[in-house]
């Protein structure tokens, strides 16, 4: 655990060195929320039907926003390794007395304990300013789902930063996993009406079942199995990615 | 499994294999051995293998053959034991550029499992030692290239692991820091710190190493204590001649006695040889062939030893 700590404690110093861009992190997702969020609510006029209930699509698109965020998040922090790299500091770092595991676990810690923030301040707002019913007996679960999304987006995405070399080949990359993920998914709209070929690729959509997770949670959609279904998808998906990018470390070298 | 040696690699081989290109063996059988507590010297021009051999040592590379031990863990088998008992200067610049001097060393030390107050008192010590203490609220991304490296050696006195690695540590230092880098090496040393340094310039190694490899090519070129090293050089010659005609008969004549190198200049032959009677039976052969206009003997230089060793692909140790 000290190992882990040390890589949490180093990761709080860079981070406060940047006070604007740690403001800018926290109102991303109230951005997204009050922008993209309302613009929609209003032109959709009577809000949506998902799962045969009618929702505002203020309180649809809040489950979808937490997922971006972290999404969002994960990407900024594997982002930090091609900073680490250039600095050479990547590599010393390998050399410390911890495992590979240890680093890629610190790195993500810090970066979950910003997005818990997040979380509290987007659900809040959306609650005061949106009038979204949030169903704050769930928080915890809520959270615990932020955490889980934001480390399982950052071990699938630190595979990529490790393997790709240059930052502008990982940037491209990203940007096309980025649109596809988010918009083959039920991130921005239910999936009810969409054509068959784009629900069946939602539907193994990783993004999808952890957005599915906090709607369940935040609108109570969905029916139990299909969501524990999809919760064991994405925990799947995690151990997997993490694996992955355990490996993909040991040959950035 | 020797209790002595604080560093022991056997048979090591670490290939790069890319894609479409040709497979390079940075390391070719490399076999050293490093007693506790001694410093020891990998020397070799660039691309020789010596940082990768680091990298291996280091855990930073899994080695494609061979086996390599730090204080008697297995690179391989055992790597987080071996990060236990190391720390290390990598050949990059690695210094965290946005925290200060002061909160790079808070970093290193937690890492190390030092704690702030451990830390505090240490930092004042190494910043007097390296000439810090005016930087310490210094960010990184503001130091010079020197003054980085200067961070980055002196991270590694902040704590007490009993090997210690610095790859190309002096790079960029000037004059004074590199004495005192020098200077602070040797005292851990006495402490009972067995230190591995690469470099590539020799005056370096001579100051500060008990025991010194060279390699070319990935390959071991020669081994042994600075002194034995320098006694091989000993024994080397360099042969001058002016001739009245450098013919191809006479190069070969000369090539039959098998020198480390020749260089015609006009006609002007200059050619090393392992020892004076090779020297002289030279001499007197190329006499019999033709006209020797001015002849000169000289000792080889420790510089020519070490450039002749690396011209070979491998060779004594």
């Amino acid at each position: 655990m000290r190992e882990i700590m040390a890589v949490v404690y180093r990761e709080y110093l860079v981070r406060i060195t940047g006070l604007t861009w740690m403001f800018f992190d926290l109102a991303v997702p109230l951005l997204y929320l009050l922008m993209f969020g309302v613009a929609f609510d209003r032109a959709l006029g009577q809000g949506l039907s998902v799962g045969g209930q009618p929702v505002s699509y203020n309180a649809f698109f809040l489950a979808g926003v937490l997922s971006m965020t972290c999404f969002g998040n994960a990407l900024n922090t594997s982002y930090g390794f091609f900073v680490d790299r250039d600095n050479g500091i990547l590599f010393e770092f390998l050399t410390y007395p911890m495992t590979r595991g240890q680093f890629l676990l610190g790195k993500i810690l810090f970066q979950c304990a910003m997005t818990v923030l997040q979380s509290l301040l987007t659900i809040s707002v959306s609650a005061v300013l949106l009038g979204v019913s949030v169903p704050w007996h769930f928080i915890l679960f809520v959270l615990a789902a932020m955490i889980v999304g934001t480390a399982g987006w950052f071990f699938f995405l630190s595979i990529f930063a490790f393997l790709i070399r240059r930052n502008d080949t990982f940037n491209l990359v990203i940007n096309v996993i980025y649109f596809v993920l988010m918009f083959l998914s039920s991130v921005f709209y239910p999936l009810e009406r969409v054509p068959t070929w784009l629900r069946t690729v939602a539907m193994i959509n990783p993004l999808s079942w952890h957005a599915d997770f906090l709607r369940f949670l935040t609108l109570g959609v969905g029916t139990l199995e299909s969501i524990l279904l999809e919760v064991a998808g994405f925990i799947a998906f995690l151990l997997l990615s993490f694996w992955a990018a355990i490996r993909a470390l040991q040959k950035t070298l | 499994m020797d209790r002595s040696l604080a560093i022991e690699v056997n048979s090591l081989v670490k290939v790069f294999a890319k894609r479409d290109q040709r497979a390079i063996r940075a390391v070719d059988g490399l076999s050293i051995q490093v007693p506790k507590g001694s410093i020891f010297g990998l020397l070799g021009p660039n691309g020789a293998g010596k940082t990768t051999t680091i990298r291996v040592l280091t855990t930073l590379l899994t080695p494609s053959a061979g086996e390599a031990r730090v204080m008697g863990y297995d690179v391989v088998q055992n790597p987080l034991a071996v990060r236990k008992q190391i720390c290390v200067v990598v050949q990059e610049n690695a210094i965290e550029l946005h925290l200060s001097v002061q909160n790079n060393f808070r970093v290193f030390g937690r890492f190390h499992g030092l704690d702030a107050n451990e830390i505090q008192r240490r930092t004042e010590r190494i910043s007097e030692l390296f000439g810090l203490r005016e930087y310490l609220n210094e960010k990184g991304m503001d130091l010079s290239g020197g003054l980085k490296r200067r961070v980055q050696v002196a991270k590694t006195f902040l704590i007490d692991k009993p090997v210690v690695f610095l790859d190309e540590a002096t790079t960029g230092m000037d004059t004074f820091n590199k004495r005192a880098t020098i200077q602070a090496i040797k005292e851990e040393s006495r402490k009972g710190r067995t230190i591995v340094l690469t470099t590539h310039v020799l005056d370096e190694a001579e100051v500060l190493c008990d025991s010194i490899a060279i390699m070319n090519h990935g390959r071991l070129v020669a081994q042994g204590t600075v002194d034995s090293v320098k006694a091989y050089g000993l024994r080397m010659m360099s042969l001058s001649m002016l001739l009245a005609d450098v013919s191809s008969s006479t190069l070969e004549l000369v090539r039959s006695y098998q020198p480390s190198s020749i260089e015609v200049k006009n006609a002007t032959l200059d050619i090393t040889v392992k020892d004076d009677n090779t020297a002289l039976a030279i001499l007197a052969a190329v006499r019999q062939h033709t006209e020797v206009r001015h002849f000169e003997i000289t000792t080889a230089s420790l510089e020519d030893v070490f450039v002749q060793l690396l011209d070979k692909k491998a060779s004594p140790s």
